[in-house]
């Protein structure tokens, strides 16, 4: 056991298109992953929704907005309205991810890339620190795909993850399908951010589809998960053991029976390799 | 400024600014397979990309009617003229009317519809309340109704137009071809509020309008009654009063009625 929060299985990302099929066929789908910015809204129906379908099943949080790597004080509105979301959602787990989405009160609606030095692996411990004791939990922090790397980054990015995880006491949301775009985008071995990570602190996995453009890949989450991201999810499971996993799918969305049996593919996956290892 | 505030100053201004300025280039890593240049373009691509099918989805019938060029054109320049300062994409824009106003004033169509769209989405994230129902009403003896005051639902909102916005909007709405632009002889105010999860609306008379402004501020109903007596007599003034107030209860707008006690 990594920490005192549940194994949940395999689940998917909840998507606006299939909130019907949801409540209708009651899928064979152990968890969902809610976008927490979604509903922090007033009211209306995605918050109906939500409440009827977390009845059913477990519910995770995943924000885009938190902005954990920003040198700007925390919008202390947005952490209000995620604990009230929180408080009424009672889900399992809070995440977000390791990067910075605007300053200056702007939003850029994007998940940028922090430089990796031992000043912002500080900078983002003490604010991770803040959100916990705000939130009075543990937090996921989620690797990004990145496009580009800055000039004053000294250390690798499982080097910075690990940093901020030993400081903060955080836990990690390891996306497979990142781990495959930036060491396609920036040639590094994807092995050795999986051995590069404190992997007892992995609490979710996130699978997905992307574009290869050539000479660099966009993270799309718009198509199936490619066979050499599977192959690294396989490589994942074997290093860290059994862990929560889902399939993010944002665009060109199929209909939820698709997403079912993909997802049956980790959880074969993740069976054969657990078998293996025992 | 420590280093980070000045890196993450430096990209967002490069990421604000439309014409993507080199100057930045060297925070970043250049190498031979992708090159800096190229790399820091997807990201002031992606923040346009995403911006612009933000506004499509937020406002579908004013991009309908403006046409794909015209709209991402003014998707574009929007986005320079109105950073987002919002956590959720799905309330970008709702500075499009004033927008238009001003840079489409040609086409005062454009800048109602974007009014319109707007209210619409914002009525189907307002808070929920619960429905004051018939019964409830009905249970209040007729001698109190002259000190009876309505609490209402929080997604009422009034859109005025000056132009057949609105039966434009509804025949691109359904894929139809549109009728001309034409301006109406007066103003029309159209109540958007929500029922069963989905925003509705309505054309209303402007002494609806005044009725129900005052009921919203917290007029009692013989507050309501006496104000409709300028424009007509006791009876009249009543069964009018009477008949908004059906018309209230039944679109579900009233969510609680308190009897106001006056002191005397
Ligand atoms: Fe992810």
């Amino acid at each position: 056991m990594r920490n005192n929060l549940p194994a949940l299985g395999f689940g998917l990302g909840l998507r606006t298109e299939h909130y019907n099929a949801i409540l209708d066929t009651k899928p064979q789908v152990d968890w969902f992953e809610a976008l927490s910015e979604n509903y922090m809204i007033p009211g209306g129906l995605p918050l109906n929704f939500l409440d009827r379908i977390r009845a059913d099943y477990p519910v995770v949080m995943h924000g885009v907005s938190l902005s954990i790597g920003s040198t700007e004080p925390f919008d202390l509105t947005y952490l209000k309205d995620l604990k009230k979301l929180a408080d009424r959602i009672q889900p399992a787990w809070i995440s977000d991810h390791l990067c910075w989405t605007g300053i200056h009160g702007q939003n850029i609606h994007d998940l940028l890339p922090l430089p990796y030095t031992e000043e912002t692996a500080k900078h983002v411990a003490e604010r991770v620190k803040i959100v916990q004791d705000y939130l009075g939990r543990q937090i996921l922090l989620e690797n990004v795909s990145s496009y580009a790397s800055y000039v004053d980054s000294n250390m690798s990015e499982w080097e910075f993850i690990s940093l901020i995880c030993e400081q903060a006491d955080c836990l990690l949301l390891l996306d497979v399908n990142n781990i495959y775009v930036s060491s396609y985008n920036h040639q590094f071995d994807a092995k050795a951010f999986i051995d590069g990570i404190p992997q007892q602190r992995v609490q979710q996995i996130h699978l997905a589809g992307h574009q290869n453009n050539g000479d660099y890949i966009i993270d799309t989450h718009d198509a199936p998960i490619i066979d050499p991201v599977w192959e690294l999810y396989g490589y994942a499971i074997s290093k860290i053991g059994d862990v929560s996993t889902m399939i993010e799918r944002d665009d060109n969305i199929p209909e939820l029976d698709v997403l079912v049996q993909e997802l049956q593919i980790a959880r074969d996956l993740s069976a054969n390799v657990l078998r293996a290892a025992a | 400024m420590t280093q980070l505030a000045k890196l993450q100053a430096d990209f967002q201004a490069y990421l604000l600014d439309d014409v993507k300025s080199s100057s930045f280039i060297k925070a970043m890593i250049d190498d031979n397979k992708v090159g800096a240049k190229k790399r820091l373009s997807i990201y002031h691509d992606a923040y346009r990309l995403r911006i612009i099918e933000a506004l499509a989805t937020a406002y579908p019938q004013l991009k309908a009617l403006l046409g794909d060029v015209l709209f991402n054109k003014i998707a574009r320049e929007y986005i320079t003229a109105y950073p987002s300062t919002y956590r959720n994409l799905r309330w970008y824009g709702s500075e499009m009317r004033e927008y238009l106003l001003t840079t489409l004033a040609q086409h005062p169509v454009a800048a109602e519809m974007a009014d319109f769209e707007s209210a619409l989405s914002l009525a189907f994230d307002a808070e929920d309340v619960p429905e004051l129902s018939l019964q409830e009403l009905s249970a209040i003896p007729p001698e109190n109704w002259d000190a009876l005051s309505f609490k209402f639902q929080p997604a009422i909102k009034f859109v005025r137009t000056r132009w057949n916005t609105i039966p434009i909007w509804q025949a691109l709405e359904v894929e139809e071809m549109p009728p001309k632009p034409a301006q109406e002889s007066t103003y029309q105010s159209w109540l958007i509020w929500r029922k069963n999860f989905n925003s509705q609306f309505r054309l209303t008379t402007e002494m609806e309008v005044i009725a129900l402004n005052m009921a919203v501020m917290g007029a009692t109903f013989g507050e309501i009654c006496a104000n409709l007596e300028v424009e007509m007599d006791e009876e009249q003034a009543m069964a009018t009063a009477a008949q908004y107030l059906a018309g209230w209860l039944e679109n579900g707008l009233i969510c609680k009625v308190t009897l106001i006690k006056f002191a005397s």
